[in-house]
């Protein structure tokens, strides 16, 4: 289109537009009837981070060091590993690779010890691969990356249980006094953000 | 309208900053404070939230605030975020910088331990012969801290210990106050520490008014009352100016933190109070103040990592009551009070000490159910110890600028480098075979004990880089904060520490700039400035 012509055409179009907009009264303000859902009650998480074999590796250790306790959920029904699986895909790559590697160091030593994947071990022969990896706490991390991984793995899969919703559903509907710990807060929105 | 020429010219809002207005403005004098962030509304810019209904469940946004230990999900937006005002150190010697640029800066969140300094730390070099002493004792600095005191309500127990100095305290009932009857695990503390030779107190904390005792209820409303003063929020500082033909200050230039257009303003005296390392970046970058070679240097601080936990048995399985255990306890430093006591370190530390508390699962090698099961037996029953450890001012530990690394408004940033010693680490180490000691002496289960130290700048007491001094070619600033070298330029916060000492810094930062505000204007009002 000339350009004279598409010029004459916006000026039209906005010639026409304008009084319409001008001549609109103020819309009431009708407050809106419409409810809505949270993700997890109509969807599943995508797995991005993990392989299958390490997703696996990683749900069979989570039932195990935060099993479902005293009507308390545990990190399996709090969603605990699917969360990791999210927190991890963004996460910087050095806990990717703490991540990654502590899992498949639990799957090898799952083969070396008892030719099975970690997802098929028992309780005693998962502790007899946890044990060696659970060391005393200090300030600083274990310098032994597998020792690192399983001291993070284990808060972690603490935190996301206990700030989870089913967990903390469960926790309200429960009364008695100290039962369930629940992550709730003042939370500080971003104030005045710079564009950047 | 032309633009004034304000007296004083503060920049931030911080508690050293909010002191300066206040005390400075109550003279008559007119300032205009410029703070590189905005203004934070605490009843709309808070919410209460469930971790779970934040994005990342109470996590945070991963690689968000790697160096700030104290940050979470809730409080994630106040602080300085990294990839907006980046600094740098060597990969293998960690810094933790922790900053808030909002108006009243660290002042909206700090956790109001109060300590005064004492002459063990004004005249540290006297007595085990490291470093310089500072210009100034406590005795000069009593009058104001106790007026600090009287407006921050700092309350605690009176000891007359001279490593201790007794404060103006107010009466309080509450958490830290000294009408709560001991519980029984306290008695059986102070009763072990006693054989030990080692006294036991309170801890001393300032009450505030409503658990805020910020610069933005405390002194910044004082000073906005008496019009005399203007704070201009999101003025980004990149250099103070001097005037060509004098060498004095004259006002300083900023950045709109939104628009970066860059602005200019004018005052007859400049006030840094920008938070130890941002004054001194102010410094180096304006190139001032630094005839000595000591500017940026002697970075020093406190060492928090050490940590012992116990278990009072008596307390467990549900026995947990107040009589039994409850209330904290302050050891205050006791080593190396006389010169002749050898250690394998010099100056000392203080232990904080909680009773009453719930172990935090991570201290137990348990999991699965018998994890539970353990929490809930010890839930109650935990004693836990940590250090206030002095950390030696040394020239190696610095700050420079690194022109090859700009911040969101192109500013060169910091390049820090500093390390803990032999001295911090044998330090901590004696912290916690002392701890152990007391706790199994007091009948304690010890669960816990670390000696490791934390990395610099953790205990988000960054202190130095500024320092006071008599000698002007061994120090930045004179015992006013006043520049050696710029008779009209004052730096009120804590880079002007000689030493760091174990105490918690801001109650002396807030004495020495209602100090050195009151001197500024005594020699403004004389025509002296
Ligand atoms: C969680 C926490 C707990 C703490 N607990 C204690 C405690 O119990 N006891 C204790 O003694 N201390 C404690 N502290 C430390 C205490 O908060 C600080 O020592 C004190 O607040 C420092 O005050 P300041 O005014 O020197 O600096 P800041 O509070 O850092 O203020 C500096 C101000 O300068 C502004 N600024 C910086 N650069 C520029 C620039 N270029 N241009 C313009 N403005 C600029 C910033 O916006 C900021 O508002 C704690 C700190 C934190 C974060």
């Amino acid at each position: 289109m000339p350009i004279q012509r598409r010029r004459f055409v916006q000026a039209v179009a906005a010639a026409s537009a304008a009084p319409a907009l001008l001549a609109q009264p103020p819309a009431p303000i009708v407050p809106l009837k419409i409810s809505t859902i949270a993700p997890d009650q109509a969807s599943e998480p995508v797995l991005k981070f993990f392989t299958a074999v390490q997703f696996a590796t990683l749900r069979h250790a989570a039932a195990l060091l935060q099993p479902a306790y005293n009507n308390l959920p545990g990190a399996i029904e709090a969603e605990a590993p699917e969360f990791l699986d999210f927190l991890l895909a963004v996460s910087p790559p050095t806990r990717q690779t703490l991540y990654s590697n502590g899992l498949n160091h639990l799957a090898g030593e799952a083969k070396r010890l008892f030719s099975k994947d970690f997802a098929a071990l028992s309780a005693e022969e998962a502790d007899r691969i946890f044990k060696p990896l659970i060391v005393p706490w200090t300030f600083n991390p274990p310098p032994n990356p597998h020792q690192h991984f399983l001291t993070d793995l284990r808060a972690d899969l603490r935190t996301a249980t206990t700030n989870s919703a089913p967990y903390a559903a469960a926790a309200a509907s429960s009364s008695r006094r100290g039962r369930g710990r629940t992550g709730a807060g003042l939370y500080w929105l971003p104030i005045d953000p710079t564009r950047r | 309208m032309p633009t004034p020429t304000y007296d004083v010219l503060i920049v931030g809002s911080g508690h050293s900053g909010g002191m300066a207005a206040a005390t400075l403005t109550a003279l008559g004098v007119r300032c205009l404070m410029l703070n590189a962030g905005p203004v934070a509304d605490l009843e709309r810019d808070r919410v209460n939230k469930s971790a779970h209904d934040l994005p990342y469940r109470g996590f945070g946004k991963p690689g968000l605030h790697p160096h700030i230990f104290q940050a979470n999900e809730y409080n994630a937006n106040t602080w300085v975020d990294e990839a907006e005002v980046p600094y740098t150190h060597p990969t293998e010697a960690p810094y933790n910088w922790v900053r808030v640029r909002l108006v009243g800066g660290r002042s909206l969140f700090w956790a109001r331990l109060s300590y005064r300094l004492s002459d063990f730390e004004f005249r540290a070099a006297d007595h085990d012969g490291f470093g310089e002493n500072w210009p100034i004792r406590h005795a000069d600095l009593a009058p104001f801290y106790s007026r600090v005191e009287a407006q921050f309500k700092v309350v605690g127990r009176k000891e007359g210990w001279p490593q201790f100095p007794d404060g103006n305290f107010v009466e309080s009932e509450g958490a830290f106050g000294s009408g709560q009857p001991d519980s029984e695990c306290q008695k059986r503390i102070t009763a072990a520490a006693t054989k030990m030779g080692i006294g036991v107190s309170r801890l001393r904390a300032a009450m505030g008014d409503g658990a805020l005792a910020s610069s933005v209820n405390l002194s910044l409303p004082q000073a906005v009352a008496s019009g005399k003063l203007d704070i201009l929020p999101n003025a980004v500082v990149r250099q103070i100016t001097t005037d060509p033909n004098t060498g004095r200050a004259n006002g300083a230039i900023f950045l709109d933190r939104h628009t970066r257009q860059e602005r200019r303003a004018k005052a007859r005296v400049v006030v840094l109070a920008a938070g130890t390392l941002e004054s001194t970046r102010l410094l180096l970058l304006s190139n001032l103040a630094n005839s000595s070679g000591a500017l940026g240097h002697y970075l020093t601080d406190q060492q928090y990592g050490c940590t012992v936990v116990a278990s009072m048995p008596e307390a467990r399985d549900g026995k947990a009551n107040p009589k039994l255990i409850g209330g904290g306890l302050f050891v205050p430093r006791f080593r190396n009070l006389r010169k002749d006591e050898k250690r394998n370190f010099i100056r000392g530390y203080a232990l904080p000490i909680s009773t009453g508390s719930s172990a935090d699962p991570k201290y137990f090698p348990e999991y699965g159910e018998a994890l539970q099961k353990k929490l809930a037996s010890y839930a109650g029953s935990c004693v836990s110890g940590s250090i206030y450890g002095d950390v030696l001012p040394r020239y190696e530990n610095h700050v420079r600028l690194n022109t090859n690394q700009v911040d969101a408004w192109g500013i060169p940033t910091l390049h820090v480098d500093a390390r803990y010693g032999d001295n911090e680490r044998n330090l901590c180490k004696d912290a916690a075979d002392t701890m152990e000691e007391l706790y199994k002496a007091a009948g304690l289960e010890v669960i816990v004990k670390s000696e490791q130290v934390n990395p610099p700048g953790y205990s988000i007491h960054e202190l130095g880089t500024c320092r006071m001094g008599d000698d002007p070619k061994k120090s930045v600033l004179n015992k006013w904060n006043q520049s050696h070298d710029v008779k009209n330029l004052f730096v009120v916060d804590g880079s002007s520490f000689a030493t760091a000492g174990w105490q918690n810094p801001t109650l002396t930062i807030l004495a020495l700039s209602m100090r050195a505000s009151e001197y500024l204007a005594a020699e403004f009002n004389k025509g002296n400035l």
